[in-house]
């Protein structure tokens, strides 16, 4: 079944200048950020928004967490509307974000995961133990106890995972998840999603990442300036360097990286 | 009703272990209130005991007023500052996608706000009669009761401050306009009756001024309840309007940041 449906959602942000742009060079205008967007994930699926700077992956993943409502078109998890049956979707929903420092900086690591358990109606009884198991999966057990405003960007980043995590969410959405982590961590943290998928989890997994998009991924989604560009699954097998071929391909970017080890390779 | 308690210690326990990690701050604001409170004292010493605002001494008046001027004030700004930091580090935006529904995470982020300024009032109150020998002759029950609805009346202005942080980013530009138009227009400092007659007609319209007003007659004359019905009963019909108006305000300014993208904006 079907858990997270997107139906021609359109999602366009407007700038109005400042009240006195004299001062300033600063023009309205609007950005288009989806175009018409229609895909669907299921229960138990990695599904892979792939696509350049500006491509909209965050803002369908903001869509889906009800941070933002579609200006045409609909959004649904798990069969609730995210306009008109917020609550029951924010129930389903963990989302954790790259750039992660939304965390109350005087708070230690665990308080800050027993302030949002709290907000999230995790039971009582379950919280601790529920936030040993997170901190635990993300690599943050020493630190557990220390002010969070004394992390570093990748300890940051986990204990944005570890949020996610904590509320046993049906959808988990993860932005650039593994952006600031170690090789060691992020290894860990894929077989994590693995085993989340395996317990029927679904997951949208937005990065620039292509050995990441093909080790955890079951599908993925291409997306350039608003549009879908492809909708596919991800062979088991399939390679990072197949995977890259296809998105330059498709996007019709210029793979400079590729370019630049071909130059390497000829320069003594 | 347990989870929602749950919920509210969760938050009472954030912003009292953050409060008490910015050591200096906690201190301060104590050092602050009681040189206010001294600053107050010896203005009422200067100009005599033969002025008496409405039948009270001079330096009880001054206390009762600045106090709950500054309970006012200061609620708003705590809560301000909270909607403010949140959008600040991006916490707004998660606690928008938790489970509990955004107005009632404001109302209990808001109490915890007041808590906190509330045990200030009563710690202000306190030093003012115990140091300064403040003449106090509380009626409890009038005292409660008139606290209460105070404390409505200030949940509607931290709310309204917070839909105008959402909307316009300037929740600041209704702390000020509190700060500066109460000093002036509530009776804190002299009686408004001294006010010309169209300004006094201004200051009958404000709410915090029957709080002000009744607070005065509960804690520093001992009036009962029904001595003091009329500034209760309209501070009841300014509460009943304030407060759902407040929280509707606040309703559309989070769907229209939800809809523009600005939920982080500051």
């Amino acid at each position: 079944m079907d858990r997270v449906v997107f139906e021609s959602v359109r999602k366009v942000f407007r700038h109005r200048p400042a009240l006195f742009n004299w001062l300033g060079r600063e023009r309205g205008g609007e950005t288009v950020a989806l175009k018409d967007l229609s895909f669907s994930a299921a229960a138990g699926e990695v599904l892979v928004l792939l696509g350049p700077n500006g491509s909209g992956k965050t803002t369908a993943l903001k869509l889906i967490s009800t941070m933002l409502l579609p200006d045409a078109g609909s959004v649904r998890v798990a069969g609730f509307d995210t306009q008109r049956d917020a609550g029951p979707v924010r129930q389903q929903v963990g989302i954790a974000v790259a750039t992660e420092r939304s965390f109350f900086p005087r708070l230690s690591a665990r308080e800050n995961l027993e302030f949002f358990a709290a907000l999230d109606e995790v039971p009582r009884r379950e919280r601790a133990e529920r936030i040993d198991q997170v901190l635990d999966d993300t690599g943050l057990v020493e630190q557990a106890d220390m002010l969070v405003m004394k992390f570093s960007s990748g300890m940051y980043q986990r204990l944005g995972i570890a949020r996610a995590l904590v509320k046993r969410p049906g959808v988990l959405l993860l932005d650039e998840p593994t952006r600031s982590l170690d090789a060691a961590t992020t290894a860990h943290f894929w077989t994590t999603i693995r085993a989340l998928a395996r317990q029927q989890a679904t997951i949208l997994l937005a990065t620039h990442n292509f050995a990441e998009a093909v080790t955890v991924g079951d599908r993925l989604l291409l997306l350039q300036r608003g549009e879908l560009l492809a909708d596919r699954s991800i062979r088991s097998g399939e390679s990072v360097e197949e995977l890259r071929s296809f998105y330059f391909r498709t996007t019709g970017e210029v793979d400079e990286a590729a370019g630049m080890a071909h130059w390497a390779g000829r320069v003594p | 009703m347990n989870s929602a308690l749950d919920k509210l210690y969760a938050i009472l326990r954030r912003d009292l272990l953050t409060a008490i990690r910015h050591r200096t701050g906690f201190v301060l604001t104590f050092a602050g209130l009681l040189t206010q409170l001294a600053a107050f004292y010896f203005l009422s010493r200067a100009i005599g005991p033969s002025f008496r605002p409405n039948g009270i001494e001079y330096f009880p008046f001054l206390l009762v007023g600045t106090g709950l001027c500054t309970f006012f004030v200061m609620s708003t700004q705590a809560f301000l500052e909270t909607v403010q930091e949140a959008q600040r580090t991006g916490t707004m935006e998660v606690l928008m996608t938790t489970s509990t529904a955004p107005a009632e995470l404001v109302i209990l982020s808001s109490i915890s706000a007041f808590a906190g300024n509330l045990f200030n009032l009563v710690v202000y109150l306190l030093a003012g009669a115990a140091i300064f020998r403040a003449s106090i002759h509380a009626n409890p029950l009038a005292c409660l009761a008139v606290l209460a609805l105070s404390l409505v009346l200030a949940l509607a202005l931290g709310i309204t401050a917070a839909a105008l942080q959402v909307t316009f980013q300037k929740g600041s530009a209704l702390v000020w306009l509190l700060s500066s138009g109460m000093w002036f227009l509530s009776g804190i400092m002299f009686p408004i009756q001294s006010l010309p007659r169209s300004l006094e007609l201004v200051a009958r319209a404000i709410p915090l001024t029957y709080a002000i007003d009744a607070t005065r007659m509960a804690l520093l004359q001992g009036r009962s309840v029904t001595a003091i019905a009329f500034p209760l009963l309209v501070l009841l019909g300014f509460s009943l309007v304030l407060l759902p108006l407040a929280l509707w305000g606040l309703s559309v300014s989070l769907h229209h940041a939800r809809q523009n993208g600005t939920l982080s904006f500051y």
